[in-house]
């Protein structure tokens, strides 16, 4: 019998060593007892007009290498810059104060996560110290918008007057999609129908009686805010000293420019998609939003 | 009608009172814990019988539950090319959910049911009376054990299990399907706390899930008639309020801790 009663002992020993076994394992091999856990460490500030996603814990890099992470972000009451505090292993003590502290976005889509490039001052960083100089975190739709020129939408828009232009393809251009002029709003897409003799997709813009002064030359395209984002008309302005007028037609218009060609533009010059693509097919005009 | 209107509140009733009962013997076993110190070696014995005994399913179902895990989320993340963010997705569904459900079901399964069918035969062929005769605690020598024993081995057994699941998706995902290895550990640790994940999730849960279901299991065995057949009703219901209950607790535990 007590022979019994060891076994089970034994057994059970056994099998609460693997459980506790186990739990270490997956404390130790499959999270990051690190992030918890550090050596010696300092202190940093830094301010932000804006961290973006940046989140407690994420890493501090220099040259990519994690040397910290970060402590704590806060917005001290009634200031505008987010102050955050980085905890950096005491064995990268020599940070010039003159460095650089950045917010990077790891990949398009990847955590953020706080990146300093070195300085030249011989001055270093103490602990409880500021480092002054910041980059605050690039909003992917302002850094797209400084590149395609697109800015916010304007609201209350009072007295309009309609312009049509015509393009050969409109993307997914709908009804209701802002007009916009050196980036900002100044009307929006009244309608967008099938041109049944011309092939082509009629829009009509409503535009704000206040832009009245907008050259008859000025040409219209359409364009797509952000990678991803919807598409809206932008307006060049020509040189021409006359203005557009009420139901005046614009003459000169650029297509919704697809992705996939810009892309394969970019990538394959002269692929066999190439060839056909001149005239942006006018088979593949989508269906108009409204009739 | 009024015949069924009478029967479904004789059911809201009863599930009412079978609640107020649990709630009371779970008083009771609570209160018998010092008590039952003295028969230390008889929860070692049911740790035995309901801990080690259960791993060798816990272990293959762990084993098969990451194995397909990878592989979906291989299929579906490789649409996106971030098939290297599958070993940490495996993690997390694991740790935060997968793990202490599947643990518990299995746990109720494979324990819960013979603990109730054991007790309940004690009853039904009059062990339980005949220890009260010889003025041994049946509560202190029978149900407390059990209901402690499955309270210690519901988190080990589910660290086993999150363990045999990782090491599927490793399986699967490096191994078969050519994941890079050090993607796989890397991405996995650095989305992984343990605060979060391993305490709230694999411990707190099934700590709280191994409560429910020991509790489940010897309360019914308490409470079973006397008979084959209630027995085997006894049993079923272990199994099935076993069930809601873990998920239900799981949703709810879920929601406090996030």
């Amino acid at each position: 019998m007590s022979q019994q009663r060891s076994s089970y002992a034994v057994g059970t020993g056994l099998f609460i060593v693997l459980g506790f076994a186990a739990l270490a394992y997956l404390a130790t091999q499959t999270s990051s007892v690190a992030n918890v856990h550090q050596g010696a460490s300092y202190t940093v500030d830094a301010h932000f007009t804006n961290i973006g996603a940046l989140k407690e814990r994420a890493p501090v890099k220099i040259a990519g290498v994690r040397i910290g992470q970060v402590q704590s972000i806060t917005l001290p009451p009634g200031q505008e810059v987010a102050d955050v505090k980085l905890t950096i292993d005491k064995s990268y003590d020599r940070i010039p104060q003159d460095s650089v502290v950045t917010i990077f976005t790891s990949g398009l889509l990847g955590d953020q996560y706080v990146g300093i490039d070195y300085g030249s001052s011989q001055q270093f960083v103490a602990n409880g110290g500021t480092l002054a100089r910041t980059k605050s975190s690039q909003p992917l739709e302002e850094m797209l918008g400084k590149f395609f020129g697109a800015g916010g939408v304007s609201d209350n828009i009072g007295g309009t007057y309609t312009v049509k232009a015509d393009f050969s393809n409109v993307g997914t251009l709908s009804v209701g999609a802002p007009v916009k002029m050196a980036g900002v709003a100044i009307g929006t897409v009244q309608t967008v129908v099938a041109d049944p003799v011309k092939l082509d997709a009629k829009v009509t813009l409503a535009i704000d009686k206040r832009y009245n002064a907008i050259p008859d030359d000025s040409s219209a395209a359409v364009f797509t805010s952000g990678l991803i984002g919807s598409q809206y008309v932008a307006i060049q302005p020509g040189g021409s000293p006359d203005a557009l007028k009420d139901g005046d037609e614009m003459v000169l218009t650029q297509s919704a420019m697809q992705l996939e060609d810009l892309i394969g533009k970019f990538l394959v010059n002269g692929s066999s998609s190439d060839t056909k693509s001149a005239g942006n097919g006018k088979s593949d005009i989508p269906p108009a939003g409204k009739h | 009608m009024n015949v069924r209107a009478s029967q479904h509140n004789n059911v809201v009733v009863q599930s009412l009172a079978q609640i107020g009962n649990c709630g009371l013997f779970l008083l009771t076993l609570l209160v018998a814990i010092p008590r039952s110190f003295r028969h230390v070696r008889e929860t070692i014995r049911q740790l035995w019988f309901v801990g080690a005994m259960s791993l060798t399913i816990i272990m293959v179902c762990g084993l098969f539950i990451g194995m397909v895990l990878m592989l979906q989320l291989y299929n579906v993340l490789s649409i996106f090319g971030s098939t290297s963010a599958s070993g940490m997705v495996v993690a997390l569904a694991v740790y935060r959910e997968l793990g202490p459900v599947v643990t518990a079901l299995l746990f109720a399964g494979r324990a819960g049911t013979s603990i109730t069918a054991e007790i309940g035969l004690m009853r039904a062929t009059d062990q339980i009376d005949a220890m009260e005769m010889m003025a041994v605690d049946p509560i202190a020598y029978v149900a407390t054990p059990r209901f402690l024993a499955g309270l210690i081995a519901m988190p080990l057994l589910c660290c086993v299990f999150c363990a045999m699941a990782i090491f599927g998706g490793h399986l699967v995902g490096v191994t078969w399907l050519g994941i890079d290895n050090g993607t796989f550990w890397s991405n996995m640790t650095a989305v992984v706390v343990v605060h979060t994940d391993i305490v709230n999730g694999v411990l707190f849960k099934s700590l709280v899930f191994g409560a429910v279901v020991s509790l489940i299991a010897v309360f019914q065995g308490f409470t079973t008639p006397p008979t084959s057949e209630g027995v085997a009703y006894a049993t079923t219901r272990t199994v099935v309020a076993s069930s809601i209950a873990i998920l239900a607790l799981d949703f709810v535990l879920t929601a406090f801790l996030m």
